[in-house]
């Protein structure tokens, strides 16, 4: 007869070769990242030099360093807000029974399953100053009288906001319209019955129904915008300019691998870590309440 | 009459939204047909007055287009059969074995959502220096795997939760082992969630740019989204070509994502998220 197995030693069995890709490309990183934010060393060259703090020290009193801090902030500050009032605006309308609802709610989906490359290269030729419909448009209805350069250093930050918004909205849609479905219809109407306007049934009954999703919905949305590279990158600095949208983490990429410290840009990847878990932190004292449990 | 103007109002809002999502996707499809006199029209025209494929042939035969794709259908590919096949054993673990330490792992899955994708590229990439794994698929697909494994888990997990126990334990009875109870059981009710988690991770694997971007030197191996943007860093950026580019990296995300749009919601709710 064959021997079996034992559960315990079964499971352990099934699960290690998830445990292994995750410990030795995610966790082993990561603690090699810190441990690397304590050396000077050449991204290229296998020699490294032991500087303690060294790095931390120069982040600090280093101008980049802050300057980005607040780019990062503000692109994430404002991206997430707008996401998550023109997302929840969306989710409501999409909520209401019209005709051709799924595919609406298909379509509207459609920027955030395109590839960033496409939604950079779609939003650059769209906003291009020269031969741009955008310009074109606003020219015609005479809301400015000469064409705006979107990508051009006063509008930069702004245009990239715009854009980023346009990309990601459609997460935060799909992500309430989920809860919104499974909210029952009885409260409503018993609202209703009470006389209450549109208004407060929205303030007093769907609003707290969507506390919890919007607790993840604002914390996700805002470490991804926080820590975004590619829709950044490929705004700019890939495009040959971005100094007015460089963000921590595309300063990070530019010290590691244009500059070639690694030792330094890891510093300013674990400053950046560290600072989320801090903000995440905060964030849960504040707004966790026992109702988001389920 | 205030429901007329109400039932207007949605019709309106819905359509905005619809239009805000598609027409610049139109405009992109609408610029890839046009020749290029006509791309650098003013006023721009919507709909091409002469529309041509000669974007897509120049596309096709003067640039590595071509090798791009294949590259992406590979490595994307080779990443959603490594995942989902880790995924798959690891989230039925998580969910039938008992064994110490197993909410730890499932707790310390959910924690690596925190990392940034550039701490982690940074050290990947010396490390995979070290290995001379730099400019191979190889370290792509790994890269990708590892990054895409918790969210696989987290999701596979949800859906195998929801099958019953008592299915395999009657398959148990009528002799079948646990392998054949799992293959003619349990992943055939699983099969909405394995496809949305192929889904989450082709997109991520097809949208990539980052790790691309530092993984791969050569031009024969990069796939499309760092090729695309090397054909828009040209110094007079050939746009009929570029939207072309995009026309035909899209087509395959959105093919997929129509097909199984159906499962990818009932996926949304349970952690199958990306960046």
């Amino acid at each position: 007869m064959r021997r079996r197995l034992p559960g315990a030693v079964l499971g352990v069995l099934w699960i290690l070769p998830a445990l292994v890709l995750i410990t030795s490309l995610i966790l082993y990183p990561v603690a090699y990242a810190i441990w690397l934010s304590f050396f000077d060393k050449h991204s290229f060259f296998p020699a490294e030099r032991w500087v303690g703090l060294g790095n931390y020290a120069r982040i600090a009193g280093d101008a980049e360093f802050w300057d980005s801090l607040w780019k990062g902030v503000v692109y994430a500050g404002a991206s997430t807000g707008l996401q998550l009032v023109l997302g929840l605006a969306a989710a409501l309308v999409l909520h209401q029974a019209f005709r051709g609802r799924t595919a609406i709610r298909a379509l509207v989906l459609f920027p955030y399953m395109i590839p960033t490359i496409v939604a950079v290269i779609v939003w650059r030729w769209l906003l291009n100053e020269t031969y741009g419909v955008v310009d074109d448009v606003l020219l015609r209805l005479r809301l400015v009288r000469e064409p705006v350069v979107w990508l051009g250093v006063d509008h930069m930050m702004a245009s990239l906001i715009a854009v980023s918004v346009w990309q990601f909205t459609p997460f935060v849609v799909v992500s309430l319209l989920a809860r919104l479905q499974t909210i029952p219809l009885e409260l409503g109407e018993a609202a209703r019955v009470d006389g209450a306007s549109a208004w407060a049934r929205f303030r007093h009954v769907t609003l707290p129904q969507l506390r919890a999703v919007l607790f993840v919905v604002v914390l996700l949305r805002s470490i991804w915008m926080f820590t975004k590279f590619d829709t950044v990158w490929l705004w700019g600095e890939g495009a040959g300019a971005g100094r007015e949208i460089r963000t921590l983490p595309i300063y990070a990429y530019m010290r590691t691998f244009t500059y070639y410290q690694a030792g330094f840009g890891a510093a300013l990847a674990v400053i950046m870590f560290l600072m989320l878990m801090a903000a995440t932190l905060v964030y849960f004292r504040l707004f966790w309440g026992e109702e988001d449990a389920a | 009459m205030r429901r007329l103007a109400w039932r207007a109002f949605v019709y309106a809002a819905a359509l905005g939204l619809a239009a805000q999502a598609v027409v610049p996707l139109l405009w992109m499809l609408s610029t890839s047909l046009k020749p290029p006199r006509e791309v650098f029209a003013t006023p721009p025209t919507f709909v091409p007055a002469a529309p041509t494929l000669e974007n897509f042939v120049r596309l096709v035969t003067d640039t590595a287009f071509l090798t791009y794709f294949r590259n992406s259908v590979v490595v994307a590919g080779l990443t959603v059969v490594l995942t989902m096949a880790v995924g798959a054993l690891g989230a039925y673990s998580l969910t039938r074995f008992a064994f110490p330490g197993r909410e730890a792992v499932a707790r310390l899955v959910l924690c690596t959502y925190m990392f940034a994708p550039i701490m982690i590229v940074i050290p990947i990439y010396i490390l995979a220096r070290r290995m001379s794994l730099v400019n191979t698929h190889t370290a792509l697909v790994l890269a990708y795997s590892s990054f895409c494994l918790p969210f696989a888990l987290w999701l596979l997990r949800a859906f195998f939760r929801s099958i019953p126990v008592e299915l395999e334990e009657a398959a148990h009875v009528d002799g079948a082992g646990r392998g054949r109870a799992v293959i003619y059981i349990v992943l055939p009710l699983a099969l909405p969630g394995l496809i949305a988690t192929s889904i989450f991770t082709f997109t991520l694997a097809w949208n990539d740019y980052i790790f691309t971007r530092i993984l791969i030197a050569s031009d024969e191996l990069k796939t499309l989204p760092v090729g695309v943007q090397d054909l828009f860093a040209a110094a007079v950026v050939d746009w009929g070509l570029v939207m072309a580019a995009g026309m035909l990296i899209t087509i395959p995300a959105l093919a997929f994502f129509m097909a199984v749009q159906r499962h990818l919601v009932a996926g949304w709710g349970t952690g199958g998220l990306k960046g």
